[in-house]
């Protein structure tokens, strides 16, 4: 019973991390209808500057709001002088771009850190661990479950009940209707963009302490957002809660029961989903 | 007119010429480097006909060498005292059925789905190599000895640096021109008029799906002989073969050298190939200038170092003559 509690914990932790990766993947694809190949890297990119900001200041509240903003910064970045460029060019070239940019940061960072997997230790009081339904589980743990739960209400309420929300909503719909109203489409593209790149860094911040940061972890946890995507429909925020709750658990439990073919579960479901359901379970024919 | 079909000609007698007595004129290190060459311009070809001739994205195509590479170095262990050949066989046999089996799945897909869905099949196929300790010798890899080839009474040295630049120049050269000579065919032409228009081409009759599988199960051939090859030269097969940045090699390769030319990937093979052993040399982070290299031609130079020999040809010669033999070159329309 307890293991159980704990495993079912651990899943719903790392489906968290998978979330906040996957969605601004899911939302920028839905818009831009660009698979942004980079996005994990933004990621693995925070992970990295959150290592050396808590190694300089020992701060973690600090990493936890300068590395998101400074993605932020970066994808605007990215978006308004690499990405809106090759757009002419087609969606190829895009795609590229994206693969291109990944390759470089991913150079970048072993260049600057190096290859070893760097160990990231956390003080203060997430450092305890609490008694929560019968079993010891650590405060850090449950910080990170919800962070992600607090953004994803975020981004509900903000995707819901506000002006520019109804504006991306409608983008991911039809982006070139939405641009023949009168909106400003590629300001909100470079907006989601960026917000994408701030949350993948978020995710990216949160998980140091979590999993070890390494060179490896953007292809790790791209690969997992993919199968997310290809299971909860493209596009569809609601499909990627209801994919990333169902890989969590399947790596989670999968680790536990079949330690050998967790990964081959992940892809199991992944094709399983393709021949039944091929744009996904919440995904809309086109 | 005449006189560009008598120049390519005189052309393509040089470059054979070259490179059948490149042996006699290079030490032994740079005949290894030149048939590390030749392995690659078949696996960046082969990716081409994906990319620039299907107008396919795929970042799955380092699994098909992975299997090749693993299949024939794994029958080298299990299986002793087959033909060289065999086990070259075996080896592009198992990448075809993978790709098949692949193929089947992706058929339906296409554009970023397409990309998206290789990428993970390709990033299955690595976790299998790592897991599998008991056929791929996971992190360890596994070590290849080369069997001799046997041609009727005669028996082939292939330890032998130049014997292997030999089979390999002759086997992987017919491979790279039946790639060739697929674009030449009414496949060939049916793969290319579906990356222009594929409605029209279902309204004719055709089956995209069936066309695009066939297609991707013949890369997934040709990356198997090439991995094939891959396994014999390097003697050894490790979890690199298969991984994606196997499969970043292949587009890196494809994109700089030019996918609109059938052979800018044999162009851009040798260029990264050489400037990999190069720049190695001098420092460790050398992906990194392919990187931005790569990045660079997608934003200015989207044709690739072909492109830009074309660009070059054209500003010397200025002539309208010019511009006419140019589109004829151009396999790729446009």
């Amino acid at each position: 019973m307890n293991v159980t509690t704990i495993f079912i914990l651990h899943g719903l932790v790392y489906a968290g991390l998978l979330f906040l990766v996957s969605s601004g993947l899911t939302l920028v694809f839905g818009m831009m209808n660009v698979l942004n190949f980079a996005h994990a890297s933004f990621y693995m990119l925070a992970a990295y500057f959150s290592y050396s900001l808590l190694t300089w200041t020992g701060n973690f509240w600090l990493s936890l709001a300068f590395c998101p903003f400074l993605l932020f910064v970066i994808g605007a970045v990215i978006e308004r002088f690499l990405l809106r460029r090759v757009h002419v060019l087609g969606h190829v070239h895009e795609l590229l771009l994206t693969f291109g940019i990944a390759f470089i940061i991913s150079e970048v960072i072993k260049w600057v850190w190096g290859t070893a997997p760097l160990p990231m230790e956390i003080k203060g009081f997430l450092d305890g661990s609490v008694n929560l339904f019968g079993v010891i589980y650590p405060i850090y743990r449950l910080f990170v479950l919800f962070c992600s739960i607090l953004i994803g209400l975020l981004m509900t309420v903000l995707l819901l009940k506000t002006r520019m929300g109804i504006t991306v909503r409608s983008a991911v719909d039809d982006s070139e209707m939405v641009n023949a109203l009168g909106v400003n489409t590629p300001r909100v593209f470079m907006f989601v963009f960026a917000l994408g790149a701030a949350l993948s860094g978020l995710a990216g911040v949160i998980s140091g302490p979590l999993l070890s940061t390494n060179t490896g972890m953007a292809t790790a946890i791209l690969v997992d957002a993919f199968v997310v995507i290809v299971i909860g429909g493209f596009g569809s925020l609601i499909g990627a809660v209801v994919a990333s709750l169902m890989i969590g658990q399947l790596q989670s439990f999968g680790a536990l029961l079949f330690p050998k073919f967790s990964l081959a579960l992940i892809y199991l479901l992944m094709a399983i989903v393709l021949i039944a359901k091929p744009s996904g379970l919440f995904g809309e024919k086109k | 007119m005449k006189k560009d079909s008598k120049s390519i000609r005189i052309g393509t007698f040089v470059i054979l010429l070259v490179l059948f007595s490149f042996p006699f004129l290079a030490r032994p290190h740079q005949i290894s480097l030149l048939t590390e060459i030749i392995i690659f311009s078949l696996y960046a070809v082969s990716y081409n006909l994906l990319l620039g001739f299907g107008g396919l994205l795929s970042f799955g195509h380092g699994m098909f060498l992975g299997v090749g590479a693993f299949t024939t170095g794994a029958m080298l262990q299990r299986i002793p005292g087959l033909p060289f050949f065999g086990y070259v066989f075996l080896g592009t046999l198992m990448a075809t059925l993978i790709g098949l089996g692949v193929g089947c799945l992706l058929l339906r897909h296409k554009g970023a789905y397409y990309a998206l869905l290789t990428l993970a099949f390709n990033a299955l196929f690595y976790a299998i190599a790592i897991k599998w300790h008991a056929v791929t010798g996971g992190d360890d890899g596994l070590p290849v000895k080369r069997p001799n080839l046997h041609l009727g009474f005669v028996q082939l040295p292939m330890s032998d640096v130049t014997v292997f630049y030999y089979v390999t120049l002759v086997v992987i050269g017919c491979a790279v021109l039946f790639c060739w000579y697929f674009t030449k065919t009414a496949m060939g032409k049916t793969v290319l008029l579906l990356r222009e228009n594929e409605e029209r081409m279902q309204f004719i009759g055709y089956n995209p799906g069936v066309s695009r599988m066939i297609l991707f199960s013949l890369t997934a051939f040709f990356a198997g002989l090439a991995g094939s090859f891959y396994a014999l030269f390097f003697k050894f097969v490790g979890v690199d073969a298969i991984g994606i940045d196997m499969t970043t090699t292949a587009l890196l390769m494809t994109f700089i050298g030019g996918t609109k030319d059938f052979f800018g990937p044999v162009l851009g093979a040798g260029f990264y190939i050489y400037f990999q052993n190069y720049l190695s040399n001098i420092t460790d982070r050398w992906p990194l200038f392919m990187g931005i290299l790569f990045v660079l031609m997608v934003l200015f130079a989207p044709r690739g170092l072909s492109g830009l020999i074309r660009s070059l040809v054209e500003l010397f010669r200025k002539t309208g003559n010019g511009k006419a033999t140019r589109k004829e070159d151009d396999i790729l329309g446009e």
